[in-house]
């Protein structure tokens, strides 16, 4: 997603995390026909490379749309605060150190769980993250950036550990 | 994007991977995230009459980031407290090649580090950081 980029003005849809996937996927076909480059093939490069760029934007737009962890943090972006940014100010806040502290235990806890182990912590783990972006979404309803990026953050350590574990799988 | 053979070597052979106890007085532990990408580093120095004998670490995150700890936890050790809290991220991510998208991997270790000085510092009640060096 490019800097200025909203993808909920892109696809006219109001900026908040509940979202018809019908009317997603049905802006998605009616923003790609009408930026689809085949319109402009007679046309010059200028145009050719607007065509492009429209396209391209519609795309970045609908994967933000259609994923809900995407989608949320596409609307605290919004709020004024970037995640993948590690500006003081703007950037994604800092967890605490007891959730780091957290972080890590869990892992060597991974380490000698064994297979059982390994199963019980990923499910607790994926509970958490689920229950994360849940409340993340309520922090983004009532309007709190802050609140919803602080969850977001905790989700991405979290979705971390899952990704970790599920690629050291056998 | 490729890794430099650096990188490889401490993400394939990492130095000093493990665990000081955290309550000895003379050992600093500092534990930093990365929020935009959810590593860990837990990093731990042990220090002797103002000298880091010992450094250990765990990492959980990316191979930049393990290298990057790996990488100081080897340059930290027979260092002076001094010495060490003047380590850069640069010079860690000139020494590995790190690329654009990988300093903040390097920034993380240079935290971690720090972190861990200030850790065994306040432990020895001293703000300053010539606190048990002093005769």
């Amino acid at each position: 997603m490019s800097v200025d980029t909203d993808p909920f003005a892109l696809f006219d849809l109001p900026r908040r995390h509940a979202a018809s996937r019908d009317a997603i996927e049905q802006r998605y076909l009616e923003l790609s026909r009408a930026a689809h480059p085949d319109n402009v093939v007679g046309e010059g490069t200028a145009a050719r490379r607007a065509a492009v760029e429209r396209a391209s934007a519609v795309n970045a737009a609908y994967r933000v749309l259609r994923d809900p962890v995407l989608r949320a943090e596409a609307l605290v972006k919004l709020g004024g605060i970037d995640l993948d940014s590690t500006d003081p100010e703007r950037g994604a806040p800092h967890p605490t150190q007891a959730f780091l502290l957290e972080m890590i235990d869990l892992r060597e806890r991974l380490d000698d769980g064994g297979p059982d182990g390994v199963a019980a912590l990923r499910d607790d783990v994926e509970a958490r993250c689920d229950a994360a972006l849940d409340a993340a979404v309520d922090a983004l309803d009532a309007g709190e950036f802050r609140r919803a990026a602080e969850h977001l953050v905790a989700r991405r350590y979290f979705q971390r550990f899952l990704d970790e574990t599920d690629s050291s799988a056998p | 994007m490729a890794y430099s053979n650096k990188v490889i070597d401490h993400y394939e052979h990492p130095r000093n991977v493990g665990s000081l106890d955290k309550g000895d007085a003379s050992v600093g532990t500092g534990i930093v995230g990365a929020p935009a990408c959810g590593d860990v580093m837990k990093l731990q120095i042990k220090v002797e009459n103002g000298v880091i004998t010992d450094a250990k670490f765990k990492t959980y995150g990316c191979g930049s980031a393990i290298a990057s700890s790996s990488l100081v936890t080897e340059w930290v050790k027979g260092m002076s407290v001094d010495q060490a809290m003047q380590i850069k991220n640069s010079q860690i991510a000139e020494e590995l090649s790190l690329p654009p998208v990988k300093i903040h991997c390097s920034v993380l270790a240079e935290d971690a580090i720090k972190a861990a000085i200030r850790d065994f510092q306040q432990k020895q009640g001293a703000p300053g950081s010539e606190g048990e060096s002093k005769h």
